[in-house]
């Protein structure tokens, strides 16, 4: 095969492919656009074009193997095609069905006021945490603030502590003018590794691993006597147990925290949060219930702007086509090619 | 056409259709103030009213944090309604930001991705720019959660009916991985439990050891392993329903038998081949060059993606991973070392040898390997004999003759034998599964016997009682620099400064203040001691000049901030960081004042030292 042969072959495959074929090649491959990735494959190729010929090959085969052929991407390449094919002309999509920018932008706007009413997995889980400890797992911007401040309160009226985590210092001095704002000055404290701001507070805000450190120093003996009177902890932006520094603060942190406050695990959508909650309740005294939900408050919806300004929506449908990252809009589809095959290899301007 | 647009077409687009307020995420903190910087000359003013509000609501912000009183950057978002926000900012300049878009004072703000989590930071639209992210040294895809954290921003509550996250491309994207991330379901998550030396220390301070299995197997780790096991469980059962026809027959362990003489038949032939043509050093380390071992070369280092021979070379081949992802050959005699480490690896039957996440996880593994790696120590058999063919030439074509189950066990070999080796498999995946966390554990216990902080019978000694109270990366290091006295008699701004270089894991460049003879000899001396500690703990990056800075700060209690700022390249928010780790270590070395009271004095008094001015005003 020459060079212009096997150019034009790695032209007529898929970006996935090339990426697929550029591993292990090209560095930081993922980053490149198809022209650029061409350019790199066919760079490395003078090392070892035996190499990335067969292993081209391997993957063409594969694609066209049986099992793939109900794909509908799949061109069976006629041996050459000329290279100059207008992208426009790559599939004809039903543009007839897909959203038109106008009724795309329609709708946006600033809501009438309305009085806080709680949402209804709101107050599913400030119920749930009478009994059981709770997981929460919302998109984020849902609203979560509202039940670690409403359960606090609840905690408080109590006479029992409340103490609350966040992953960043930055969250917590945030988090400390809030809650500072919605109970008094007097009510609420922060602890960092070396100061104290009222420190005596029912509520204390600190970040994960100050917790984890006061529960290692309470298990050893060293008591602090207001673990005995702790009724509730709430552990912000949990997702962060999969941290892969400092995840395990986390998990020590649930590990070792008094059976007798309750535990409120704050945290964005994640895949598994039914694994964190089964979790809790094999090791906990009481048992964890979950509260998920996947749907956002606002609604989202997704655009392409083109570098010559030009807006144009991102999917076919209006809002997000969840499950389905293909069905791009035509308009989007076809300029983000048109990008590709204009911006050069080293991504700065044709011209 | 531009590689991407111009910042000032990007928010006239916004604004136009009315899609602001909006936040950029950009690449890199450079980005971002790039992109200020093209405003400085475009005709984009805000009405007069709306930028006196902002001077109202900073002034208001001002009186809890003065240090944003005369930031440079004040007059430009006045004047455009538009600011950056990333981690080169102070935090306090980072709080006048958010409140100003809180109150909806801002058309935009420039962004890295780092404001993506937990802070408060609505606006009707996002726009993303990128689909990868720098972790630790390298640029990855951003996740299925990621894409959505990002992209969550977009809709504040009460102020928006809908949304908008607007992907607008650069040299660097893929949209796939952008419109996956919008479409799809956020990845499960996977506990990331360590054991470090201060959790032993602390669980064996408060806990027989008797009792630690039994902590342990309440972590999430276990949890997930536990997922695992039962799995494997499922299909050991299926494997034992499988095997039931091919329990004893005549003997009761045929299947072992049969094993053995077909081992045997088999290797009669290749045996003197493959002795041949390797020496004994070459072949006896054959057995350890499988999958996932990391190896030394000529030159740097590569991990074994698969072992074979190949037609015309007289020694074995493998494939190597190297640095930068690349994939190379070469003879098994070009290895110089075997080191005592593997990672896992899910190999596959062609190019690279391994399915693509392990290939990028072993990337990443391999750029991230400490300098120091305990080389296998591997025994070379003298005068290695192989059996003598007429031994096996006596075991003829068939071991049993005359046993009536001969038909049936020869029918049946092959079958029985792979469930036999599958059952085996899982019984020994279940095993590690189980037991893994408690034999990590152990080594650790062992470690900290050797060094002294751990009796043999796993009670804390005198030293390890005020080891376990240093909770901090490096705290090996650390203890076994207070138990060497490196520190005493140091003053509070030596102390800091080496504090300052274990804690600073940035390895970004930039120009610093000369170093002191005095903190440089102590930086020297613990250099030595991370690298002879390197078995047992990662060495840090142990920066001098960041050293430097921080000793420069506690030494010299006239240098402002300003002052402390022009000393160094590096950003504002920065130093402020690293300033604020370093009081964290400081506060861990403060607690030992029982047991150390001139180091805890001289740390109390770093502290003090340290925090003054723009570190004063937050907690
Ligand atoms: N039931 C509700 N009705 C109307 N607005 C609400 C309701 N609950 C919360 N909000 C508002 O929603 C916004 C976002 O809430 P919040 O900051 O608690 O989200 P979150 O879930 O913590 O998000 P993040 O993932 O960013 O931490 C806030 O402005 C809050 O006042
Ligand atoms: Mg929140």
């Amino acid at each position: 095969m020459t060079t212009d042969e096997l150019e034009q072959l790695l032209a007529q495959q898929p970006v996935a492919l090339l990426h697929r074929l550029a591993r292990g090649r090209v560095h930081r491959h993922f980053r490149a656009g198809k022209r650029r990735l061409i350019e790199l494959l066919l760079q490395h190729s003078s090392q070892n074009r035996a190499g990335l010929e067969s292993d081209l090959e391997t993957l063409i085969g594969e694609r066209h193997s049986p099992l793939g052929s109900g794909s509908p991407h799949i061109h069976r390449a006629p041996a050459i095609t000329p290279k100059k094919a207008s992208p426009r002309g790559a599939e004809p999509e039903s543009a007839e069905t897909a959203v038109s920018l106008s009724a795309w932008l329609e709708g946006l706007g600033v809501p009438s006021p309305q009085p806080f009413v709680p949402d209804p997995w709101q107050n599913e889980a400030l119920s749930a945490l009478n009994e059981a400890d709770v997981v929460i797992s919302v998109p984020t911007g849902s609203g979560k603030t509202y039940v670690a401040v409403e359960a606090a309160r609840r905690a408080m009226e109590d006479n029992r502590t409340v103490i609350y985590t966040s992953p960043l210092k930055a969250l917590s001095n945030t988090k400390y003018t809030e809650f500072s704002r919605i109970f008094g000055p007097d009510t609420v404290g922060i602890l960092t590794g070396d100061r104290q701001e009222n420190g005596q507070a029912p509520l204390l805000i600190m970040t994960t691993e100050i917790l984890r450190n006061l529960l290692y120093d309470a298990a050893s003996g060293e008591i602090d006597v207001r673990l005995d009177t702790l009724g509730l902890v709430i552990l912000d932006e949990s997702q962060y147990l999969a941290d892969p520094e400092r995840g395990v603060v986390w998990e020590e942190t649930i590990i070792f925290c008094p059976s007798q406050a309750r535990l409120l695990l704050l945290s964005a959508s994640i895949g598994n949060p039914q694994d964190i909650a089964d979790w809790l309740t094999s090791i906990r005294s009481t048992v964890c219930r979950l509260v998920r939900h996947s749907k956002r408050t606002v609604p989202l919806r997704a655009g392409y702007l083109h570098p010559n300004g030009k807006l144009t929506p991102l999917f076919k449908t209006l809002g997000i086509p969840y499950g389905h990252p293909s069905h791009l809009h035509p308009e989007a589809k076809r300029l983000f090619l048109e990008y590709e095959e204009e911006t050069l290899p080293t991504g700065r301007p044709r011209r | 056409m531009p590689p991407s647009i111009h910042p000032v077409d990007l928010i006239t687009a916004l604004r136009q259709k009315h899609l602001t307020p909006a936040i950029v995420f950009l690449t890199s903190r450079r980005a971002c103030d790039d992109a200020m910087e093209t405003f400085d000359h475009a005709d984009l003013l805000l009405p007069p009213a709306r930028q006196e509000a902002i001077d109202v609501a900073l002034e208001r912000i001002t009186v809890q944090h003065p240090s944003i009183a005369e930031h440079p950057l004040i007059p430009i978002v006045r004047r455009i309604g538009i600011a950056a926000h990333h981690a080169g900012h102070l935090p306090s300049w980072k709080i006048a930001i958010e409140e100003l878009m809180r109150q909806g004072h801002l058309d935009a703000v420039f962004a890295t991705t780092t404001l993506a989590a937990g802070v408060d930071f609505p606006a009707r639209t996002v726009v993303i720019t990128q689909s990868s992210i720098r972790k630790s040294r390298d640029f990855t895809d951003l996740t299925i959660g990621e894409v959505q954290q990002i992209s969550g921003r977009a809709g504040r509550r009460g102020k928006d009916h809908v949304g908008f996250a607007i992907v607008t491309p650069s040299p660097y994207i893929d949209l796939a991985v952008l419109t996956k991330g919008l479409t799809g379901q956020p990845e499960a998550i996977n506990s990331q439990f360590t054991i470090s030396y201060p959790m032993v220390l602390n669980l064996l301070k408060a806990h027989p050891h008797e009792q630690i299995q039994g902590i342990l197997a309440k972590s999430f780790a276990q949890f997930q392993l536990n997922q695992r096991a039962e799995l494997l469980e499922q299909k050991l059962d299926a494997v034992h329903v499988q095997m039931e026809p091919f329990g004893p027959r005549v003997c009761t362990d045929w299947i072992t038998q049969w094993h053995t003489f077909d081992h045997a038949r088999r290797h009669r032939h290749t045996r003197h081949q493959t002795h041949r043509s390797e020496s004994p050093e070459i072949s006896a380390r054959l057995p350890f060059l499988t999958p996932g071992r990391v190896v030394g070369l000529g030159k740097g280092r590569g991990i074994v993606l698969r072992q074979y021979r190949s037609k015309g070379q007289k020694n074995s081949m493998l494939t190597l991973l190297r640095p930068d992802s690349a994939v190379t050959e070469c003879p098994v005699t070009s290895v110089k070392e075997v080191y005592d480490r593997t990672y896992d690896c899910t190999e596959t039957p062609t190019y690279p040898w391994c399915s693509t996440e392990t290939f990028d996880r072993l990337s990443h593994q391999l750029a991230e390997l400490p300098s120091h790696l305990p080389v296998l120590p591997i025994l070379v058999p003298l005068g290695f004999e192989p059996l003598p063919d007429a031994i096996i030439q006596s075991l003829g074509d068939f071991p049993c003759p005359t046993c009536p189950s001969r038909p049936a066990c020869q029918k049946d070999f092959t079958t029985a034998s792979r469930l036999r080796q599958e059952q085996q498999r899982h019984t020994k995946s279940i095993q590690a599964l189980r037991t893994s966390l408690w034999h990590r554990f152990q080594e650790r216990v062992e470690v900290l016997q050797k060094f002294g902080y751990l009796t043999p019978a796993t009670q804390l000694t005198i030293d390890g009682e005020w080891a376990r109270l240093i909770r901090i990366d490096h705290s090996l290091l650390i203890t076994e620099l207070i138990r060497a006295e490196a520190f005493s008699g140091a003053d509070p701004s030596l102390l800091a400064g080496v504090l300052a270089s274990l804690a600073h894991d940035d390895d970004r460049p930039g120009a610093f203040p000369r170093i002191s003879p005095g903190l440089s000899s102590l930086l020297g001396q613990v250099r030595k001691l991370a690298e002879s500690l390197s078995p047992y703990e990662d060495p840090p990056l142990l920066r001098a000049d960041v050293a430097a800075l921080v000793e420069r700060w506690v030494s010299d209690p006239a240098l402002t901030w300003i002052g402390l700022c022009r000393l160094t390249t590096m950003a504002e928010g920065d130093i402020y960081r690293l300033l604020a780790r370093t009081l964290e270590f400081l506060s861990q070395v403060q607690a030992l004042k029982s047991t150390h009271p001139g180091l805890a004095e001289s740390a109390s008094q770093a502290i003090t030292l340290i925090r003054r001015g723009v570190l004063e005003e937050l907690p």
